[in-house]
């Protein structure tokens, strides 16, 4: 936790979070007075989430996602919370770069939506093309701003050229200077009822989209898709695949497990909101799942590392992920019975 | 040292949410080691990638812009679309005869696309 100065001589405090979108909601809320943590942005924006795209590609990779659209976490938290938001997008990089300044002059502080690869303050391993990251914009300074990105520890400097190409890059899901800040937020914002309202929604995205590639059936044909994939596209690339699967899971800001961890959590504290058993169970039942997708992640990495010399197979791996399908379907069945039950 | 420990030691370290004693869920920067293993090997991955199309500009095979779409790990796509030129054209000005002729008003656009020098984009780094 590090204290920051906004330009409207406002305390800011930069809190350390696992997901950018969430975190940089949760800020935005905190900094209006509504002390609410990633977790619970987390579960009322509806971020969990399976889909398989075999179809779209990025670098030559079929996308597997373990969360929501890019974005959809801010816009449904922001409206079951009751906050009312300034959400632009811009033709013109210099429109939206006044734009950015003119707000910030006005003490407020700002969320953006960049591309993580032109954003120079971060190390190689986190930069790739992807269009959807979400940064929180303090103050301006001498050729640049002051960034509080959440996936980082502390607040740093970014120059005015790389936030510039980061807000304006092209390619899919193009941010086109995306920025959001609140006008006003509800200051007792009704929680039990956005709890339900985020649970039943996910229940809702898990368990009954009828396409074979989203939710739990989605799991399913993935791991269908992992079991084959040895013998299908051979060793090499069965591995690249792999392993890209393991860092969407673990790497890109998911909390652990593909955010199974942080949606624990998320249940965990609605659990001490409505004093419900059920809901604690549910929790711990998650961590258990997130545990086998942890698992699923250490076998899929040996098998990367050991270069086929070991016992794990790819059918290993798919049948872990089948387990995990079985055990969320239950899960979010459970999950569906219990919010009909609670009262907002 | 291995890939794994040398790009992950840059002091600037992820959060995870993880239980403690108590089953209470906390924030830790421990990065998993699956993790790990996975970034190296897309990173690795992507390394030898550019190592490759690197000694083929050298050989005559691929344009330099082969070499810095690569590098920026765009796609021919994505490229057209910040350069502003028809994809089957920047296709085209990946074969290196066809962009050896480009005029500089079209590798203007490029520098400007990858953010790389006039004089970068005309060469290879040679090591």
């Amino acid at each position: 936790m590090t204290t920051e100065v906004t330009a409207g001589g406002k305390p800011f405090i930069h809190h350390h979070s696992a997901h950018c979108e969430s975190g940089v909601t949760s800020a935005l809320f905190r900094d209006k007075g509504v002390e609410i943590s990633e977790p619970m942005i987390f579960g009322i924006g509806s971020g969990i989430f399976f889909g398989h795209l075999p179809f779209v590609k990025w670098v030559g990779l079929p996308i597997s996602t373990f969360r929501s659209h890019p974005g959809s976490v801010f816009r449904k938290a922001a409206k079951r919370l009751g906050g009312e938001f300034v959400t632009k997008r811009y033709r013109s990089v210099q429109k939206g770069m006044d734009e950015l300044r003119r707000v910030l002059a006005g003490g407020q502080i700002v969320g953006l939506t960049t591309n993580i690869y032109w954003l120079s303050y971060f190390p190689n391993r986190f930069r790739f093309q992807f269009n959807g990251h979400n940064i929180i914009i303090l103050h301006e300074i001498e050729n640049g701003f002051r960034v509080s990105d959440p996936v980082l520890d502390h607040p740093v400097d970014c120059l005015t050229e790389d936030l510039e190409r980061a807000r304006f890059a092209r390619g899919p899901l193009e941010p086109r200077g995306f920025m959001y800040y609140p006008l006003s937020v509800n200051p007792h914002p009704d929680l039990r009822a956005a709890c339900i309202a985020g649970m039943k929604d996910t229940c809702n995205m898990m368990l009954r989209i009828p396409l074979p590639i989203f939710g739990i059936r989605g799991m399913r044909f993935l791991a269908k898709r992992i079991m084959k994939s040895g013998e299908k596209s051979g060793f090499k690339e069965a591995a690249r695949q792999l392993g890209n699967i393991v860092r969407m899971q673990e790497e890109v800001g998911t909390g652990g497990a593909g955010f199974r961890y942080m949606y624990a959590a998320f249940l965990q504290e609605a659990a001490d909101l409505f004093g419900s058993d059920e809901l604690a169970e549910l929790s711990n039942d998650m961590t258990a799942i997130g545990d086998i997708w942890r698992e699923f992640a250490v076998v899929s990495a040996r098998i990367i590392k050991q270069r086929g010399q070991s016992d794990e197979t790819f059918a290993k791996a798919g049948g872990l992920m089948l387990i995990c399908a079985g055990r969320e379907k239950q899960l979010f069945k459970d999950l569906d019975k219990v919010t009909r039950k609670l009262k907002a | 040292m291995e890939l794994e420990d040398e790009i992950f030691n840059d002091g600037l370290p992820k959060a995870y949410y993880k239980q403690n004693d108590n089953g209470q869920y906390v924030l830790e920067t421990d990065a998993p080691w699956a993790e790990k293993v996975s970034c190296a090997l897309i990173i690795a991955g992507n390394r030898a990638r550019l190592e490759e199309i690197r000694k083929a500009v050298l050989a005559g095979q691929q344009s330099p812009l082969c070499y810095y779409m690569e590098m920026r790990q765009m796609e021919p796509g994505m490229l057209a679309k910040a350069a502003g030129i028809v994809v089957f054209r920047v296709r085209r000005h990946l074969r290196p005869e066809i962009f050896a002729k480009l005029k500089p008003s079209v590798l203007y656009r490029y520098t400007k696309a990858l953010r790389v020098t006039m004089e970068e984009l005309k060469t290879v780094p040679n090591n």
